[in-house]
């Protein structure tokens, strides 16, 4: 073996270990310090039994017990074994679902069971660690993982099982001899079945895997057959895992699994929850950390979340069954209409795993550009000293009015975040009492001041750069700046949508009354927003609006009746802003489009037609590949814009209740003006910090959309 | 291009059909209301057509809109604070637009990032500090600082624009000027300058729109009702639950947007080409 190679392989096992050790005492900590949570009550006392049953060698007991019977039994089982080496205790009583934490379950028992998910939730990083070190490093701290499989919980087998079942899989992709990873990965998702159904999502990517290298090696017949033997194999072990289900298998299956449908659609703390559909996101972009302070060191969820969307590519490239699985689970719980923060647990072994193979891609690029000589260097621009010197009348007058305008006042902004400034404290600000305490708190002159929110000192206080974390918790635990994201790409989507299908419409000068639909159709872009929100509210409003009182005078049978309820579900509220945001936004996609098509050579298209491309063919490989690149400065636009929409949001926002549904412009003037409302007005501080965070966002997105296309070149009108 | 089939036309007469009708939903519910004069306060009962159609709300708003302030008023100080602050915003922005345009200098790529930038943060990221230093100079309530509040949001964006007109200008004729022995402002105001006036006219409509119908800022700086404009005075009336009968706020929103949808449809062509394709700039 080279030396090199022994060198990459101590290397991999020092961090295997070092990510497993990491896993293993951050579970330990979470076991050792999580409070009670909801349903470990449940599941301890379905340990309990169990347990009782294993003393007693009552092994035919085990056909009929199954406390909270909608969950297969595997994981309770295995609690129940746990428990052995504890105490006797009584055993714990019997409560609805719904019931609140239970503070007081036996201690030794709770320890016992969460150490077992304490080992195999550390088993789950040592596989992915397997594949990929940083992706372990990933998944060990991920705080929504430590919770859910630290707690009395039936997440930590699941997710192991289910990896188990996904790299057996794989495994059996690349050796000749494939039938005995194969049965390890029917096995394996037999128990996973046992275990919790959901995890069972992993079974449909590999399903698609293999479907599809079946198809690209022409080998369908034996495709049909060997998932026949498959499935069978995990469906006979689910069985024989499952002692519940022997006595009297359909109707026990049919009932706990029609027990889950009937819980997400009819159960009253699902629909109290009030979560949007895209909850989940909003789990993935906040932390455990923040309801648990005192147990996780860090809450960096939201970076998983973040390179994952990176690394994706990559990690298709490498191997797409882990990408199907994000995929499907992503899709599977936008459906679902429970929303626990649990279930992206499902998830977070694949996300963990995009999101190291995005630092694996950083590293690689980083190492490239040390490796290569300095090309760039040498091609630096050549400034022709004339040609400085002429431009200097010209640039600095506009220097001094940029600085002065902008500059300045984004300076000031940073100052104003680093000390406790508001509403209250305006005389000592208008004094000079920021620059001040700036100045002293960087000079060292005063200590940084803690301050609980809101802030409303009457002097000017150097905090440094406190507010930062807690600004951001609030924006990523509340999910404002999901939905801001969310908003941004979906009300552009429609609006391009509609822009383009409008531009085709009018694109053949033969039709009839082009022009005065043209006209009509920038109508919603001449209109002020201020004046089109008002517009849209008298048609929304909820008691006088048009849409209800078309309901009050014609009852609920009216096709878009159900619209009426907007303001109370996260949901409908999401898709009437759509609805305004569409009627806004897609003139102006209309009119980038028309500028694009009419650049646009015809003599393609007529020969296109004349091959007999029907129209549809014609759009997919003719149109649309040579619009794109046309109209996608136009779709940048919309889309910063969007991300700052104001006044829609704004507006809109007295009529509803979901105050997380708003942007982050929208927020920051909520907190800002003095006269607001609520708690929280006049904190200038707190609002200089969220335009801050904004403007790095923003940063973000402008190089990203940058290097996609040269926006920088494009129109910037919207 | 060839001439559409019947089918075609008919498809796409129904296509555009379903367009405009979610053009006119609100359009129509607002003026269903400006024009009804019956309505006391909010609408009770679901109407296609208003009730009483006549133009008393029209020429209540145009009288007193909104507490004592009269329209001509609330429209003056529209005019002025937007008009002051595209004018401001195309004065001041227009020598860094020329320089980045056509002058290569140290700095140049970092200065463009930081102007787009700038263009795309939300008005209320520069407003504290202007609040400040408004104040200082006592000047916070009054509707010149209102416009140069407003001059500050559009400026950025401007200067972006008009970088994209001077570019788009051909550098020889300048050159020859140069060259002729012109001076440096002289090229800049007989060559460069005309051929760039439409587009700085579209990018001065534009700013005029932002001040035109901005509401949000304008109400953290102004606390006398003399000094309120249009939009404000919309916002106010809506936030303040609506006592005005729901005729007279729909006719302000028409006759607030009246003058700059006829200026839209009479100029759409020109702004279509200056917005579209007036930029073939290098890259940078």
């Amino acid at each position: 073996m080279k030396r090199s190679n022994l060198i990459r392989l101590l290397t991999k096992l020092l961090a295997i270990i070092l990510v497993t050790s990491i896993a293993w005492t951050l579970r330990e900590r979470a076991v050792n310090n999580l409070p009670v949570d909801y349903d470990e009550d449940d599941y301890l006392r379905a340990a309990q039994q169990f347990t009782e049953l294993i003393r007693a060698k009552d092994w035919a007991g085990f056909e009929e017990t199954n406390y909270r019977a909608e969950h297969p039994p595997l994981s309770k089982i295995l609690f129940g074994f746990s428990l052995l080496s504890a105490p006797e205790a009584p055993l714990i009583p019997d409560r609805p679902t719904s019931a609140g934490p239970d503070q007081y379950l036996p201690r030794d028992l709770l320890h016992n069971a969460r150490s077992m998910g304490q080992v195999f939730g550390t088993l789950t990083v040592f596989l992915l660690s397997l594949l990929n070190p940083i992706a372990g490093l990933f998944l060990a701290a991920h705080t929504f993982t430590i919770k859910y499989v630290s707690q009395v919980m039936l997440e930590a087998l699941p997710a192991l099982t289910s990896l188990v079942t996904v790299m057996a899989y794989v495994q059996s992709k690349k050796h000749k001899n494939a039938s005995g990873w194969l049965i390890v990965s029917a096995v394996f998702l037999g128990l996973t079945a046992a275990s919790k159904y959901l995890y069972c999502l992993v079974g449909i990517a590999i399903l698609i895997d293999w479907y599809l290298v079946s198809k690209e090696n022409d080998n369908l017949r034996a495709f049909v057959r060997n998932v026949l033997l498959w499935g069978v194999l995990a469906v006979a072990l689910f069985f024989l895992a499952d002692p519940y289900l022997w006595p009297d298998p359909i109707n026990r299956l049919k009932e706990s699994v029609f027990y889950h449908a009937g819980y997400a659609t009819g159960a009253s703390e699902v629909s109290n929850a009030g979560f949007p559909f895209w909850q989940p996101f909003v789990w993935l972009n906040t932390s455990a950390f923040y309801w648990h302070e005192d147990v996780f060191v860090v809450g960096l969820d939201f970076l998983a979340t973040i390179l994952a969307a990176f690394g994706i590519m990559r990690l298709w490239k490498k191997e797409r069954t882990y990408v199907l699985w994000l995929i499907i689970a992503v899709v599977f719980l936008l459906l679902w209409p429970t929303k626990w923060p649990q279930y992206i647990l499902v998830l977070t072994v694949p996300l963990s795993f995009a999101a190291g193979e995005a630092v694996a891609m950083g590293w690689e690029k980083a190492l490239e550009r040390i490796r290569r000589p300095r090309l760039e260097k040498e091609a630096r621009q050549v400034f022709n000293r004339r040609d400085v010197a002429r431009s200097l009348p010209w640039l600095v007058p506009g220097l001094i009015v940029f600085i002065v305008f902008t500059l300045f006042p984004l300076i000031f902004q940073v100052a104003i975040s680093l000390t406790d400034f508001n509403s209250i404290s305006i005389k000592d600000g208008l004094n000079g009492g920021v620059w001040r305490e700036v100045w002293e708190g960087l000079t060292g002159q005063t200590q940084p001041v803690n301050q609980d929110f809101p802030y409303r000192s009457k002097e000017v206080q150097f905090t440094g750069p406190t507010s930062y974390v807690p600004v951001f918790n609030w924006i990523t635990g509340d999910g404002i700046l999901v939905f801001n994201i969310l908003w941004m790409i979906l009300s552009v989507a429609l609006q391009t949508i509609l822009g383009i299908g409008a531009a085709l419409l009018l694109w053949n000068k033969r039709i009839r009354f082009r022009r005065g639909w043209q006209t009509l159709f920038i109508l919603p872009w001449a209109i002020p927003e201020t004046i089109g929100a008002l517009m849209w509210i008298s048609v929304f409003a909820s008691t006088f609006g048009w849409l209800a009182l078309a309901v009050q005078d014609f009852g609920k049978e009216i096709p878009i009746a159900f619209l009426n309820d907007w303001a109370r579900s996260p949901n409908l509220t999401l898709i009437v802003l759509l609805i305004v945001g569409l009627w806004y936004g897609f003139p102006f996609m209309m009119l980038a489009a028309s500028a694009g098509l009419k650049q646009l050579p015809v003599e393609v298209f007529d020969a296109a037609a004349m091959d007999g491309a029907n129209a549809w063919q014609i759009f997919r490989h003719v149109t649309w590949p040579l619009l794109m690149p046309l109209v996608i400065p136009a779709i940048i636009i919309r889309g910063i814009f969007a991300f700052n929409q104001f006044y829609l949001l704004q507006l809109f926002g007295f009529m509803h209740g979901n105050y997380y549904m708003t942007s982050l412009a929208t927020l920051s003037y909520n907190i800002f003006n003095p006269s607001g409302f609520g708690g929280f007005n006049g904190q200038f501080a707190v609002s200089a910090s969220l335009n801050i965070i904004t403007l790095l966002i923003l940063v973000g997105l402008v190089s990203l959309f940058n290097r996609w296309s040269k926006a920088e070149e494009g129109v910037t009108y919207a | 291009m060839r001439k559409p089939t019947l089918m075609n036309q008919i498809l796409s007469q129904v296509g555009l059909l379903l367009i405009g009708l979610f053009v006119l939903i609100p359009i129509w519910s607002i003026s269903r209301l400006a024009f009804d004069e019956s309505l006391k306060s909010r609408p009770v009962e679901f109407r296609v057509l208003p009730k009483d159609l006549g133009f008393a709300p029209m020429q209540q708003v145009m009288d007193r809109p909104y507490q004592s302030v009269t329209f001509k008023n609330l429209l003056r100080n529209s005019l002025i604070v937007s008009g002051g602050s595209a004018l401001g915003a195309i004065i001041l922005g227009m020598s860094l637009a020329y320089a980045f345009a056509r002058f290569r200098f140290p700095g140049r790529k970092v200065g463009l990032f930081i102007l787009l930038l700038a263009a795309m943060l939300p008005p209320i990221a520069l407003t504290t500090a202007l609040y400040i230093v408004l104040s200082i100079l006592k000047i916070r309530t009054t509707l010149f600082g209102l416009a140069i509040i407003y001059t500050t949001f559009a400026m950025p964006f401007c200067i972006w624009n008009m970088r994209a007109a001077f570019q788009s200008t051909p550098k020889e004729l300048e050159e020859a000027a140069y060259l002729d022995g012109a001076s440096n402002f002289r090229t800049f105001l007989e060559i460069s300058l005309p051929l760039a006036i439409p587009s700085i006219a579209v990018s001065a409509l534009i700013a005029f729109l932002m001040g035109y119908s901005e509401f949000a800022i304008g109400w953290l700086f102004i606390d006398k009702s003399d000094n309120v404009t249009l939009a404000m005075s919309i916002y106010s009336i809506l936030g303040s639950g609506a006592t005005q009968p729901w005729s007279q706020i729909g006719s302000l929103a028409l006759i607030m947007s009246l003058p700059v949808v006829i200026i839209f449809v009479i100029l759409q062509h020109t702004l279509l080409d200056q917005m579209l394709l007036g930029n073939t700039g290098e890259s940078s």
